[in-house]
C-alpha cells in the first residue's frame, strides 16, 4: 500500500479500477495531524486530469508497473524522448505526462532516469530524489550569508525558476530536493 | 439520515472539544442527523461532557450513540451497524478510521456509495478558502472523500454556532446580563462574590508552558488602575502562571481553576474581559465571543506559527482603528516569536498597552466576531455540503 506521504511526482496507485498518476503537486500545507496536499493527477484509463486534497492518512493500493532506466535523448518541441539503456530502444513521453518532472531534466543530463510502463506503455518518470543543476541566472550572491534562511529566486540550466540561498551566484552547482524543489545544498 | 463522527483525542482536549461541540451544534439544527460518535479517549470526552460513561463501549448520550473507538467491535456494534450501515463519515482533523469501521466501509460486497469528510483543522490561512470542499481520495470509487476547512472567512466552512455559546454571548452582551454571568460562574467556581463585580477586570490564563514573569508585571501594573482577577485555567499555563505570580509577590487575585467542562468554560470565556487562549476550539470561541484576546498558537518548526498568527492578524485588522491595531500585532507576534515552549522561555511582548487599550479595541473584536457569525454556523454548512454529495 501507499500512503498519502509517499505520493510524490510519477507515482502511480489505483482507485478501483483507476489507475492514476501524480502529475503535480499544487502545495503542500501543515493539517491538524500531518501535511494536507493539492495535487493534480491524471487517469490512465480516460485520459482525464483531477485536481485533488489529500489529507495525510490515505491508503492507496500498488500498481504492477515496469521500471526501465533510461536517459533523456533528446526534447522535440512537447515530447522528450528517452533512451533504453539496455536496449536502445527510444519511447516517447509528452510534457504533459512528465508533470513537473519536466522541469528538471535536460538532454545534457548524465543521470539515469525510470520510466514506468503500464501495460506496455511508457506513463511517467520517476527521478532519483537529489539532482545536481546548474544556476544560469540569479541576483548576485552575498558572500558570507550561508544561513540559507534568506533565499532569492534562480534560474536553472533546464529553465526551471527555484529559491535557493543569498550567496549562490551564476553557475554556482546545487543539489536539489526533486519531491518539492527545494534546495539541499551546494555543490563542490 | 445517520452520521459517524470520529474523533482522536491527540492531545490536551482540542479535538474532542471541537467534536463535542459539533455534535451538539449538529443536533441543534432543524433537521438533525442520527449521531454516532466514536471516540478513542473516552475519559477526555467525560471530562468535557460528563454524562459519558468511559467505562461503556456502546452508550447512549443525549440522543446519541457514542462508541469506543477501541473495542473489537464489529461484533459488538453489529447492532448499530445492521440496520443502519455507516453511510456518511466525518472525520475529524484526518483522524483516520478504527479498523472495525474501516472494513465496513470498504467491504466489497456493500455496493452502496459512502461519503467520507475530513474536517480539517481551524487555520486563518488562505489555503482553507482554496481547500473547503476539495474533493479528496481513497481506494476505493464506492468510498468518495471531501476536505471541509473550517475558517474565518465567507468561502470556508465557518465556525460552530452551538446554541449554548450563542445564548452565552446573548447573555453577556449588556452589562446587567453579563454581572449575572459573573455572579453565577463565582458561585460555581467557589470564587468570593466581590470578586465577580463589574469593577473587576478579569482576565483568563489558558496559554502553553512559558516564563509568565512578564506576562505577570504587566497585569500587575495594569492592576494599579482598577482591581484584578486572573483566572488561571487548567493546563501547562497554570504551574508557570502561579510561579510567577508567587515570585512578584501576588500582585494581584490570582484564581487556580480547576478542569471545566465545557459550557462552564465558554460562560467565562464570554464573562471576562481579556483573555489568553490557545488551541482551535478556544480561539474560535474567544473570536466569537467579541471579547479582546490574544491567541497563543502551538510553536512549530521553524517558527512556522508565526505564519498562522500573521493570518490570523489579517483577518481581523479591517476592523480595527490602524493605530489601534498595530500594538495588538506587535502584542501577538512578540508572544508567539519562539521556537519552544518551556517554563524558562521567555517572550518580548508586553501585553500593558492592549490591556490599557482593551475597552477601545473592544469595539474592533466585537466587529469582527458579528462578521464570524454572520459567516454562518459550520454544523449546517456541514450538512448542506452533506445533502448536496450524498
Amino acid at each position: 500500500m501507499l500512503v498519502t506521504s509517499q505520493l510524490r511526482v510519477g507515482s502511480i496507485f489505483k482507485v478501483g479500477k483507476d489507475v492514476l498518476v501524480v502529475q503535480r503537486m499544487l502545495g503542500q500545507k501543515g493539517g491538524r495531524n500531518g501535511m494536507v496536499t493539492k495535487m493534480r493527477v491524471k487517469n490512465l484509463l480516460t485520459g482525464g486530469t483531477s485536481d485533488l486534497g489529500l489529507d495525510s492518512g490515505e491508503k492507496f493500493d500498488e500498481v504492477d508497473l515496469d521500471l526501465h532506466n533510461m536517459k533523456l535523448s533528446y526534447i522535440d518541441g512537447d515530447t522528450y524522448v528517452f533512451l533504453d539503456q539496455t536496449s536502445f530502444e527510444q519511447y516517447e513521453l509528452a510534457k504533459d505526462d512528465l508533470g513537473d518532472n519536466a522541469q528538471y531534466l535536460t538532454p545534457e543530463d548524465d543521470f539515469d532516469v525510470e520510466i514506468t510502463f503500464y501495460e506496455g506503455k511508457p506513463v511517467g518518470v520517476v527521478l532519483p530524489i537529489a539532482i545536481d543543476r546548474t544556476i544560469t541566472y540569479c541576483e548576485p550572491g552575498i558572500k558570507g550569508d550561508t544561513s540559507g534562511k534568506s533565499t532569492k529566486p534562480a534560474t536553472l540550466d533546464s529553465g526551471y525558476v527555484v529559491q535557493v540561498p543569498l550567496f549562490c551566484d551564476i553557475g554556482t552547482k546545487i543539489k536539489l530536493d526533486t519531491r518539492d524543489g527545494s534546495f539541499i545544498e551546494r555543490v563542490k | 439520515m445517520t452520521i459517524d463522527l470520529l474523533c482522536k483525542v491527540v492531545d490536551n482536549f482540542g479535538d474532542i472539544g471541537v467534536a463535542y461541540r459539533l455534535a451538539r451544534a449538529l443536533s441543534e439544527l432543524d433537521d438533525p442527523p442520527t449521531l454516532r460518535i466514536i471516540v478513542d479517549n473516552l475519559e477526555a470526552f467525560n471530562a468535557l461532557c460528563p454524562e459519558v460513561d468511559p467505562r461503556q463501549n456502546v452508550q447512549l448520550v443525549r440522543g446519541w450513540t457514542v462508541l469506543s473507538w477501541h473495542a473489537d467491535a464489529l461484533m459488538s456494534y453489529r447492532s448499530c451497524y445492521e440496520r443502519d450501515p455507516a453511510r456518511v463519515v466525518l472525520e475529524a482533523f484526518a483522524c483516520g478510521r478504527p479498523e472495525w469501521l474501516e472494513t465496513m466501509l470498504f467491504d466489497p460486497a456493500d455496493l452502496a456509495t459512502k461519503t467520507i469528510i475530513n474536517i480539517e483543522y481551524l487555520t486563518a490561512e488562505p489555503y482553507a478558502d482554496e481547500f473547503h470542499l476539495m474533493p479528496s481520495l481513497t481506494r476505493s470509487p464506492l468510498v468518495r472523500k471531501y476536505m471541509f476547512m473550517p475558517g474565518f472567512t465567507a468561502n470556508t466552512g465557518g465556525l460552530i454556532l452551538d446554541g449554548h455559546f450563542l445564548d452565552s454571548i446573548g447573555h453577556g452582551i449588556d452589562s446587567r446580563g453579563r454581572q449575572a454571568m459573573r455572579v453565577e460562574l463565582a458561585r460555581r467556581l467557589g470564587i468570593a462574590a466581590e470578586l465577580a463585580s463589574e469593577q473587576h477586570t478579569w482576565i483568563v490564563v489558558f496559554g502553553y508552558e512559558r516564563d509568565y514573569s512578564r506576562i505577570v508585571a504587566d497585569i500587575a501594573e495594569f492592576g494599579r488602575q482598577r482591581p484584578v482577577v486572573v483566572f488561571a485555567a487548567n493546563g501547562k499555563s497554570q504551574p508557570c502562571l502561579e510561579a510567577a505570580w508567587q515570585n512578584a509577590g501576588r500582585p494581584f487575585a490570582l484564581e487556580r481553576l480547576p478542569f471545566l467542562e465545557q459550557l462552564v468554560w465558554d460562560a467565562l470565556l464570554v464573562a471576562t474581559d481579556f483573555s489568553i487562549v490557545r488551541g482551535e476550539d478556544s480561539l474560535s470561541r474567544a473570536a466569537l465571543s467579541g471579547r479582546p484576546f490574544l491567541w497563543h498558537a502551538y510553536p512549530q518548526d521553524d517558527a512556522y506559527q508565526l505564519v498562522k498568527v500573521r493570518a490570523l492578524l489579517e483577518r481581523m485588522a479591517p476592523y480595527f482603528a490602524p493605530d489601534l491595531f498595530a500594538p495588538l500585532r506587535e502584542t501577538f507576534i512578540a508572544f508567539n516569536d519562539r521556537t519552544t515552549d518551556g517554563p524558562h522561555v521567555i517572550g518580548t511582548e508586553s501585553i500593558l498597552p492592549v490591556l490599557q487599550a482593551a475597552s477601545s479595541l473592544q469595539t474592533g473584536f466585537a466587529g469582527w466576531s458579528a462578521v464570524l457569525a454572520s459567516n454562518g454556523n459550520m454544523a449546517a454548512h456541514l450538512m448542506t455540503c452533506i445533502h448536496k454529495i450524498v
